[in-house]
């Protein structure tokens, strides 16, 4: 365990001096995704102009919510996702051979290799824009709530990690594992919605038990608006280490497939 | 004169070969539009119930069909990768090609974008007669020819400021090595000032004003505003044709200036 901690500590350190010798990419980057975020959140402010509240979600608590999603999408890109994307383009051009031969996990090796501390930054944005709307809403919530909090947010960024990397994982077989980066964005366009809004059985079914999108940012999020609700939290908890075990199997089988290429 | 259009056509007739190929890819982007669909009405749906019923003065069948629209326009106008096509273009030595032939790189690669969003909007279709029998009780288009006929010409003026901009964009690789960052940058300005998010007649009126001054809002919102009748009011079409004329012009001639500007820094290697 510690060894995995050093090992992670000097990709991180390499990850900063690298951030620090493109300066200007990290200024554009970081101002990428801030521009994003404003997006959404000016977009809420204008429907908010001409409703009372979205599925029974004020302003307030709309803003909360979209802020959740972003610090899990913010974290999830802070820490995996310029590995798991190489990881495809490696899986088909063969330098994945490089991972194989470090003495470590694989999974773990080939997704946490790079860092991006421009989103890093931006989680902290993210934070703000949460604190800010529980402050409007006058939120008070206790020490325990707010473990719980973080402990749903940590779940939502485990089960975002482990379909990306199942997905990904398909390169094995498809070798070409493009346009997955599309269809990831068109998903958390239903994280920013509240679950009541999703009223037809289908996109219920697909959307928020299937694939915990929509559960992953309104468990968190309801904890603070509205409580701590213990099926909801146990429910993601349990899905969280379900798409975990997911993700770990259906990697392993790929790598046994994973042939390398010759040059 | 007839030879000049000749030349082009027969890039035209190119690229349309050349995006047949890829008609596969656009019809899975046209299903994945359907799940951002999903999201919208999801969304606007739950925002009705939970306002007077209206959102700004209009139904939620008309603020459904306003998106549907907006993605329709989206595959038939909008530039998808041609900034990274003529930033590779730069950047490969492919353009230097170009230099030596009687050719307007210019019109050459207006031509293949015409071609290619013929192809893509056509594609589209195909998923969205499959979410017909769903989409239908939302769709609620205007009952007048006049829509096609104002809303056609800002259509194609829209297309030229889409391909403008995306061009622009691709020039940047005479300066700059990677455009990725600067391209999703404006593409967020785009997104939210295009009216992809919300129509923009929802801005409160200052900020529309503003709006309307902008090139974005001619780059998607004003041709999907007459086609859906948010915008019915000849005055203010024709006043939008005039401001949409002056940003075609405009970014016309940014363009030519990158382009002279920028082949004085460009250094042909090889052969």
């Amino acid at each position: 365990m510690l060894n995995y901690a050093k090992i992670w500590s000097a990709s991180a350190r390499y990850s900063i001096t690298r951030t620090l010798m493109f300066r200007g990419d990290f200024f554009v980057w970081s101002l990428v995704e801030l521009f994003w975020m404003s997006v959404n959140i000016l977009t809420i402010t204008v429907i908010y102009e001409h409703t009372q509240s979205i599925a029974g979600w004020t302003k307030y608590q709309m803003v909360l919510l979209v802020g959740t999603s972003m610090l899990i999408q913010r974290f999830l890109m802070g820490f995996f996702w310029s590995s798991i994307f190489e990881m495809g383009r490696n899986i088909r051009s063969g330098n994945f051979d490089f991972y194989l031969a470090q003495p470590g996990n694989v999974m773990f090796m080939a997704t946490t290799r790079k860092l991006d501390p421009d989103s890093l930054l931006n989680s902290l944005v993210a934070a703000a824009v949460v604190i800010y709307a529980a402050r409007q809403l006058g939120l008070d919530p206790s020490a325990g709530q707010i473990a719980l909090y973080a402990l749903m947010v940590l779940c939502g960024v485990v089960i975002h990690y482990s379909i990306l990397v199942l997905s990904i994982s398909l390169a094995f077989w498809l070798t070409s594992a493009q346009g997955i980066e599309g269809l990831y964005f068109t998903l958390t366009e239903f994280s920013r919605l509240p679950r009541a809004a999703f009223t037809g059985i289908a996109t219920q079914m697909l959307f928020v038990w299937l694939l915990p999108v929509v559960m992953i940012t309104n468990v968190p999020a309801s904890l603070l608006v509205q409580g701590f609700d213990l099926t909801l939290s146990a429910w993601l908890f349990g899905s969280a280490l379900v798409w975990f075990a997911a993700a770990v199997f259906v990697f392993n089988r790929g790598l046994r497939r994973y042939t390398s290429a010759s040059s | 004169m007839f030879a000049i259009f000749d030349k082009y056509r027969q890039v035209f007739l190119t690229g349309l070969q050349s995006n047949i190929v890829y008609r596969f890819n656009f019809a899975v982007r046209g299903f994945f539009s359907l799940f951002h669909l999903a999201a919208v009405v999801i969304l606007w749906s739950a925002a009705s119930l939970g306002g007077s019923g209206g959102l700004g003065g209009f139904s939620l069948g008309q603020t459904i069909t306003y998106f549907v629209t907006l993605l329709i326009l989206q595959f038939f106008i909008s530039a998808f990768n041609e900034d990274y096509q003529i930033s590779e273009e730069i950047r490969n030595g492919l353009i230097n090609q170009f230099l030596l032939k009687p050719i307007n790189y210019f019109a050459y690669r207006f031509s293949i974008f015409v071609a290619a969003r013929l192809v893509s909007g056509l594609v589209v279709i195909v998923p969205l007669l499959i979410a017909l029998p769903v989409l239908r009780e939302y769709l609620a288009f205007p009952h007048d020819y006049r829509v096609l006929l104002f809303g056609l010409p800002a259509m194609a003026m829209s297309a030229v400021i889409q391909f403008s901009i995306a061009y622009c964009f691709g020039l940047l690789s005479f300066w700059f090595l990677e455009i990725q960052g600067f391209v999703i940058l404006s593409m967020a300005l785009e997104t939210l000032l295009g009216g992809q998010m919300f129509p923009l007649d929802l801005l409160p009126e200052w900020a529309y004003a503003i709006a309307r001054c902008l090139p974005f809002y001619y780059q998607m919102y004003f041709p999907a505003a007459i086609f859906t009748g948010r915008l019915t009011d000849p005055t203010l079409i024709f006043q939008g044709y005039g401001i949409q004329a002056a940003w075609v012009i405009a970014l016309l001639l940014v363009n030519q200036l990158l382009w002279s500007r920028g082949l004085r820094r460009h250094t042909a290697v090889g052969g």
